[in-house]
Parts: C-alpha cells; sequence; structure tokens
C-alpha cells in the first residue's frame, strides 16, 4: 500500500438513532404498538478525520461522546446515517469478507473464545474463519505467544485464566490474521497496571512490526501518552480537538502549577496564586496560563526564591478540562 | 406469628414488583391459552381412537389436566422461580446474602421470588375443574371438597420437596437448564393418571419422583376415586418427602459454607 | 468450497470437544427428554390395548419402536432456540460474530451438528435401555436404515433453518414468547411428535404433508421402523432436500433485512 494514500477517511460522519418512547402504564405500552413516537438521539454529529497508514491515533471523548458508535462505524457494524467511511479503500457498512479480513475490533467484554477448551483451540478455529494458511498462521501465533508471553498458558482450559490473562488470549485471537487496521475500545479496561503496560507495550511492538492503523480509545491517559503522538477529541458527537498530543495540552491546559521551594519561611505566597500544597519550604501555586511568565518574574524578584519549578498539568486534567470548557449548557 | 408475617412480607414486594409490568399479563393470557388448547387437541386425539382410557372417561381427564393446571401454575409462580435462583446463587457465589439473615434458610429461599402472573395457569386450570364438573353433572359434597383440599396440599408439598431435592444437588453439580428439563419431563407425566403406566413405572412416579401422583390423588378426590388408604399414603409420601428433602437441603447447605469458607 | 470444509471440520471438532466435557450434564439433559415420549407411549399402548391390539396400524411393539426411535430424532432436532437470540443480541456476541468473514449460520450448523455427534454416541445406551424395557418390534432394512442415517440430518438442517427464521423476529420486536409458543404447539401436532401422524384425521395429515413440521420429525421415524413405501422413502428425501432449500432462501432473505436493522440501530 503506498503510504500517500490514507488508511482511513472520514467524512462528515453522521449517526442519528430513534428511540422509541412511551409513557409508563398498561395503555401507553398498547397505544405505542400501533403508533410509536421516537425521539432522535444524536451520537455523531458530523464527525471527520483521516488516518495515515502506521499511525497510532487516541480516540478521547467522555462517555456517550460517540467514540463507540464511530468505531462501530468503521468496522461495518453500524451503518453510518450519512457522510462518507472509507478504511483501506473499503465501505465499512457493505461488510465485504476481503475487508473483514483486514481489520479486527478488540472490545473488553468481546469473547470470542471457548471457555471450556485451552485457547489453542479456539485459535485453530479462527485460522478456519479466516482461512489462513497453516505455516503462516503457526508463525503469527507463536509470535504473539511469545510477544504477550503467554507461553503455556495457551494450553489451559480458557476458563481457568485470570482476567487479564484472558484478554491476552482475546488480543492473540483478533490479530491472528494479522489484520492493517486495529480498533481497540478500551484494551485495558479492568486491568491491573502491570497488565496495562504490558498490552501497551504489545500493541507499539505490534505497530512497529507490522505497521498496521491504530485507532485506540481509553479512559486511562497512560494507555494515550505512551502509544499515541495524535489524539482526536469528540465531544457531543463533534471533533474537538485533532493533532499532537503536546499541543492538546499547550492548547487546552488553562492553567500552570509552579513548584517554588523558598530559601527562608515568612513569606506570604498567596498574593502569586492559589496555594494548591504546602510542605515545608515547599509550595505547589495555581497560576492561569496567561499569566505564569509575569507571576514567575514576579516571584523571583519579590520572595527569597531558591528553586522554581513550571509544570504543565497532568494531562488527566487537561482532559478534564476541555469537557468542561466545552460543555454547551 | 413471625412465620407468617416474614412470607407476607416477601409476597407483598414480590407482587408489588410484578405490579410493575402488567403488559405481561397478557401475554401470559396468550400463553395459558395455547396451553389449554394443546391440552385439549392432545386429549380429543386420543379420545379419537377410545372411549376410556384406564377407566377415565374424557371429563375425568379433564378434571386430571385441570388440576395439573393449578399445580403448574403454583409451580410457575412460586416454587421454580425460587428453585432457580437458588441455583442461580449456589452459581454465582450469592447464596451467603440469604444465609446471614436471621431466618430459617430453607425457608427464606422459598419465598424470594412471586412470579404473580403465572397463577394464570392455575386460575385457568380452576376453570378448567369447574367445566369438567359441569360436564359430569357431578355434584360435589363438602368432604370430597375438603379432602380434595387436603390431597392438593399433599401434592404442592410433595412438588416443592421434588424441586428442592432438585435444586440442592446443585450445591454438587451445577446444571441449571438440566434441572428445569428434568423436572418439567417429570411433571408433564402428571398431565395424565398414573394408573395408565405400567406398573414399575407407576411405583416410580408414586414414591420415588411422586409428581404424578400429586396430580392424581387430588383428581380421584373430585371423581370419587379416592380411598381412605391413598389419601394417608399421599399424606405420608408428602411429609416423607418434605422431610428427606430438609435434610439433604441442610447437608448441602453445610458443605457450601465448608466450602467457600 | 474445500475452505468451508475446513472450517466446519474445525468447528465440528471444538464442538464434540466441549460437549465430551460436558457429557454428565449431556445425559442428565437426555434423560430429562425421555420422560415425554414415555408418557406417550403410556397413553398410546393403554389406548391399544383397549381397542383390541392396535390403532391405525400400530400396535404395542409399534408404538415403542415409535418412540424410542423418536429419542434419537428428538435429540438431533435441537438446535440454536429462538429465545437465544435476544441475549445473542444484547450481550454483543452477535457484534463479534459479525466481524467475521463469514455468515453465521455456518457457526450454528457447525456447531450444533458436532454436538450432534456427541449426542448420537451418548443416545446408543439409552436406546439399549429403553429397548429392554418396552421390547419394540424393529426390523429395518439396509434401505431404511440407510435413508433413515440420511433424514436424521435433513430434519436437523430444517428446523435449524426454521428455528433460525424465527429468532431473528427478535431483531424487530422483544415480544416474542407468544409466536414461539403457538410455533411449538403447531409443531407438536404437525410434525408426528406427540402421536403418529396416521392417527390424526385424513385432513390433519394432508395438512401435514405440506409443512415443513413432519419432515423433521415423523418422516425420519417412520422411514425406519417400516411405515413407508420406497415411494414414501425417497419422496420423503426428495421434501426434506425442498424444505432445506426454501429455509436456506428465506434465511439468506430475512438475514439480510435482520442485518440492515440492526446496523441502523446498532443492537
Amino acid at each position: 500500500m503506498s503510504p500517500n494514500i490514507p488508511a482511513i477517511i472520514v467524512r462528515d460522519l453522521v449517526k442519528t438513532y430513534e428511540v422509541p418512547e412511551r409513557d409508563p402504564g398498561l395503555l401507553a405500552a398498547i397505544r405505542s404498538l400501533f403508533r410509536r413516537r421516537v425521539r432522535a438521539i444524536h451520537a455523531v454529529s458530523g464527525v471527520s478525520f483521516t488516518i495515515q497508514p502506521g499511525e497510532v491515533v487516541g480516540f478521547l471523548g467522555p462517555n456517550g461522546a460517540g467514540k463507540t458508535t464511530t468505531l462501530k462505524m468503521l468496522t461495518g457494524l453500524l451503518h453510518p446515517t450519512s457522510g462518507e467511511a472509507l478504511v483501506f479503500g473499503y465501505v465499512p457498512a457493505r461488510r465485504e469478507p476481503d475487508f473483514l479480513r483486514r481489520i479486527t475490533l478488540v472490545m473488553g467484554n468481546r469473547n470470542q473464545l471457548q471457555w471450556d477448551l485451552p485457547a489453542l483451540d479456539s485459535f485453530e478455529l479462527i485460522r478456519a474463519i479466516y482461512r489462513l494458511p497453516p505455516a503462516e498462521f503457526r508463525a503469527t501465533r507463536d509470535e504473539l505467544i511469545e510477544l504477550l508471553d503467554v507461553g503455556d498458558l495457551v494450553r489451559k482450559p480458557v476458563r481457568n485464566l485470570s482476567l487479564g490473562e484472558r484478554m491476552k488470549m482475546e488480543i492473540i485471537g483478533a490479530l491472528l490474521h494479522r489484520p492493517q487496521a486495529l480498533f481497540l475500545d478500551e484494551p485495558t479496561l479492568g486491568l491491573d497496571v502491570t497488565m496495562q503496560r504490558r498490552i501497551r507495550a504489545f500493541v507499539a511492538e505490534y505497530n512497529r512490526r507490522t505497521g498496521a492503523t491504530v485507532l485506540l480509545t481509553s479512559h486511562y491517559m497512560a494507555d494515550v501518552e505512551a502509544l499515541c503522538r495524535r489524539v482526536i477529541v469528540i465531544h457531543h458527537g463533534r471533533v474537538l480537538f485533532d493533532g499532537p498530543l503536546s499541543e492538546l495540552v499547550e492548547q487546552f491546559a488553562a492553567y500552570r502549577k509552579l513548584i517554588v521551594t523558598l530559601a527562608e519561611s515568612g513569606a506570604d505566597l498567596n498574593a502569586f496564586g492559589e496555594v494548591l500544597a504546602q510542605d515545608g519550604l515547599r509550595y505547589t501555586l495555581r497560576v492561569p496560563k496567561a499569566m505564569a511568565p509575569a507571576v514567575t518574574a514576579r516571584l523571583l524578584a519579590e520572595a527569597p526564591v531558591a528553586d522554581l519549578m513550571v509544570e504543565e498539568p497532568p494531562i488527566d486534567d487537561v482532559i478534564e478540562q476541555v469537557f468542561a470548557v466545552s460543555n454547551p449548557l | 406469628m413471625d412465620l407468617a408475617r416474614i412470607v407476607a412480607t416477601f409476597a407483598r414486594i414480590g407482587i408489588l414488583n410484578e405490579l410493575q409490568y402488567r403488559a405481561n399479563f397478557f401475554f401470559q393470557l396468550l400463553e395459558s391459552a395455547i396451553g389449554l388448547a394443546t391440552a385439549l387437541i392432545g386429549l380429543s386425539l386420543v379420545f379419537r381412537h377410545t372411549t376410556a382410557l384406564a377407566g377415565w372417561t374424557p371429563a375425568e381427564l379433564l378434571v386430571v389436566m385441570g388440576i395439573y393446571g393449578v399445580m403448574s401454575g403454583i409451580v410457575q409462580a412460586l416454587i421454580q422461580p425460587n428453585m432457580l435462583r437458588l441455583a442461580q446463587d449456589v452459581l454465582e457465589g450469592k447464596l451467603d446474602y440469604a444465609l446471614t439473615k436471621p431466618v430459617d434458610a430453607q425457608l427464606l429461599i422459598s419465598i424470594r421470588e412471586w412470579q404473580v402472573w403465572r397463577f394464570t395457569n392455575a386460575v385457568v386450570g380452576l376453570f378448567v375443574i369447574g367445566w369438567a364438573l359441569l360436564w359430569m353433572q357431578a355434584s360435589v359434597r363438602l368432604d370430597q371438597l375438603i379432602t380434595f383440599g387436603i390431597a392438593l396440599l399433599c401434592g404442592v408439598i410433595a412438588l416443592y420437596s421434588f424441586w428442592l431435592i432438585l435444586a440442592t444437588t446443585s450445591f454438587w453439580v451445577i446444571q441449571i437448564e438440566s434441572l428445569i428439563n428434568l423436572f418439567e419431563g417429570l411433571f408433564a407425566a402428571g398431565r395424565w393418571p398414573v394408573s395408565i403406566y405400567p406398573s414399575w413405572l407407576r411405583v416410580l412416579l408414586t414414591f420415588l419422583v411422586p409428581v404424578a401422583f400429586a396430580v392424581t390423588v387430588p383428581a380421584e378426590a373430585l371423581t370419587n376415586r379416592l380411598t381412605g388408604p391413598t389419601l394417608a399414603l399421599a399424606a405420608g409420601v408428602a411429609l416423607g418427602l418434605f422431610v428427606i428433602a430438609r435434610l439433604f437441603f441442610r447437608w448441602g447447605l453445610s458443605r457450601y459454607s465448608g466450602a467457600s469458607a | 468450497m474445500l475452505q468451508l470444509f475446513d472450517f466446519y471440520r474445525a468447528a465440528m471438532k471444538q464442538a464434540i470437544l466441549v460437549q465430551f466435557q460436558y457429557r454428565a450434564a449431556n445425559y442428565f439433559y437426555m434423560i430429562g427428554m425421555i420422560a415425554e415420549p414415555i408418557i406417550y407411549l403410556a397413553v398410546w399402548s393403554v389406548v391399544a390395548a383397549t381397542q383390541g391390539g392396535a390403532v391405525a396400524g400400530y400396535d404395542a411393539g409399534a408404538f415403542a419402536a415409535y418412540y424410542i426411535v423418536w429419542t434419537l430424532v428428538r435429540n438431533m432436532n435441537i438446535v440454536f432456540t429462538p429465545y437465544g437470540w435476544e441475549q445473542r443480541i444484547r450481550s454483543g456476541e452477535l457484534s463479534g460474530v459479525l466481524l467475521r468473514p463469514l455468515h453465521p449460520l455456518h457457526y450454528d450448523i457447525a456447531f450444533f451438528a458436532g454436538w450432534k455427534v456427541v449426542v448420537i454416541v451418548l443416545w446408543l445406551p439409552i436406546a439399549a435401555v429403553l429397548a429392554w424395557l418396552f421390547q419394540p418390534t424393529l426390523a429395518p432394512t439396509w434401505l431404511e436404515i440407510a435413508v433413515f442415517a440420511v433424514a436424521i440430518w435433513g430434519a436437523f438442517l430444517i428446523r435449524m433453518m426454521f428455528l433460525w427464521l424465527l429468532g431473528l423476529i427478535s431483531f424487530w420486536t422483544t415480544r416474542v414468547a407468544a409466536i414461539y409458543e403457538l410455533f411449538f404447539a403447531f409443531e407438536l401436532f404437525l410434525s408426528g411428535r406427540i402421536a403418529p401422524l396416521a392417527l390424526f384425521p385424513d385432513w390433519v395429515q394432508t395438512l401435514a404433508d405440506w409443512l415443513p413440521f413432519r419432515w423433521t420429525f415423523g418422516f425420519p421415524i417412520e422411514a425406519l421402523i417400516g411405515q413407508l413405501s420406497l415411494a414414501g422413502l425417497l419422496g420423503g428425501l426428495a421434501m426434506q432436500a425442498f424444505w432445506i432449500g426454501l429455509g436456506l432462501g428465506l434465511v439468506t432473505l430475512v438475514w439480510r433485512s435482520a442485518l440492515r436493522r440492526y446496523t441502523a440501530v446498532g443492537g
């Protein structure tokens, strides 16, 4: 595939659900059989972006922002109400077998493994479903087993595995056909920190080795920070931001944190900004972003400063900020 | 009485909860109607080929069918939902919630679920019995009614105890679907009087799995067949089964507490 | 085609492995199911006895044969329940299946077909016990055995398709229980499940000829117990082929619009 042709193109994608509505009570239930009242829910209202082959993009937004709806439209599980989605030139909603063979969707709760059998047996079935040549299948399988470091676990019945181990098996199962696009919906949800880190490292390595395009949603900013240079933020079904993660922080962080260590006690730092914490002579101040340079200069001039650091707020706070600012009431 | 108060409280909560889903009543009514039609067609098919079945006339068999309906209504509304919940709780390890209450565990697990709409089958069954009695132009004496009531009560106790024994097996083997399947399969034998079965099966259906017996005895009371010894036997079977079920449940429970500790 | 065969081989093998693990549960289930035919058998044996030994050409031995073979046919007949579709849609299981480049009907056919292999093996001892208890008259010819062996799989496929069709209604409404009950009530009488169709009035038998039910139940049984002529045997297989074809066509059609609906509302 030529690197100039985008892997994913999304133009003005819209998804509107019609939800039946009825009043409580028996009479209303019977009436609704004949005349249905519906309410339109705008899950996605005009989303556009393009993703190049090999990119790893974080897809961020609060619950109900339209992330999962968009992922489902990109994988052919949902028909867009209007607009266009193209993945490797395929229209996902047509669900052509050739398209399905090139993508994968990993969802936290998905269960493609036989509960009572070792994962190896389930992998064998996946081989048959995707019509993988045996030699190629074995090579991919063993590579994934090694990458995720699951070793002999593939020989244990799935029901005897821990949640994290099972998730690893699900991921192997989802990648056996070497998809060129990975849609990961909360892949680390409910896993402990070590396991989250392991899966993160794996996704990065998989992307490096195969050049696959990755679009990932996660509640854990650590996932996004570790994996994605680019993020797309959506809220209320619209794209709020699309660009490098660093720029997001730059654009939306309304505050800076100043960490000041004084040489002697006695100064009142409340005059410079909001004191968030004090530990002996070490103060943490919060000041509006625009005023940070001025406050810093004043501090150095007027207070007995021994040390001063300017910190950007943690990404979680920034994201919270993004959604708070843009909440149209 | 404390016991009655607890049962009444659970019943009230359960019924209030079910009343929220009033539309279910109509669907249940529809299902009951289909069930009744099926039973009647089955009966008419048999009597296309014969005038009496092991000494039972069509109208008398209708009585059996009506009592079967009454029993299955009670089973589906009260017994089966509670027993399935027991099995489910054991499966999911949630029985501890019930066991930590200061009430007899067996009582508590037996009264938690009330699927009141399921009583529709019982009401339909009563109508069928009434219809059959009119057809036979039978005049039912008071003493017959009393023995009928006693026999019915014995039957319900026997069915409850049998279900409890089945559900208690879930402490060892967990197979909820098989439990329903097994109970319903055996209980269906009660659609017909036990006297039609080969003798070895009749013994089985009276003593080992007295599900058919539970339906036949009340029917005998209404059709002038019931003898004193049979009624005594029914009471004995109900009592014996209840004791066995209680002991078995306790044994299972002690195993459960031991295993989860 | 060869690749589809490979899939069936893998999926059936998996189902067999799983179901053999659950052989105790399978036995439990099969034993619970035996009560039903034994009840019918008891009723009809009594009727036959009061009518001088036989009704509509069935004597006690023939009834015994009918209802013992019934137990295998019934086991072959169990397919994915239409009640299960609501759960499939709600749990997201369906989404997982839709992501794969294979029609989901294949999964169900392959899985249940594998299960049937286990069922047949487990059934043999049950049949032996029943035969010892009820003394059936059963002397099939090789042709009848061969037709039976094909017909039980035909019955399985027809019922698979039609229960799939019923289940697909779940895509439009969840109030389906009454529809299913009605379907099963019709099936009970028109398939030969409750009694051999020969015991029904003529018009019912004619009706049954033109509906799918009897080809999933009564036909395989009658084939083995020697109730059918050569024309009846071969004609029955042809009818099975017809209903499989029709069922497949209907499933394809309805599945397409069910899918359209699913991808419009998202489960």
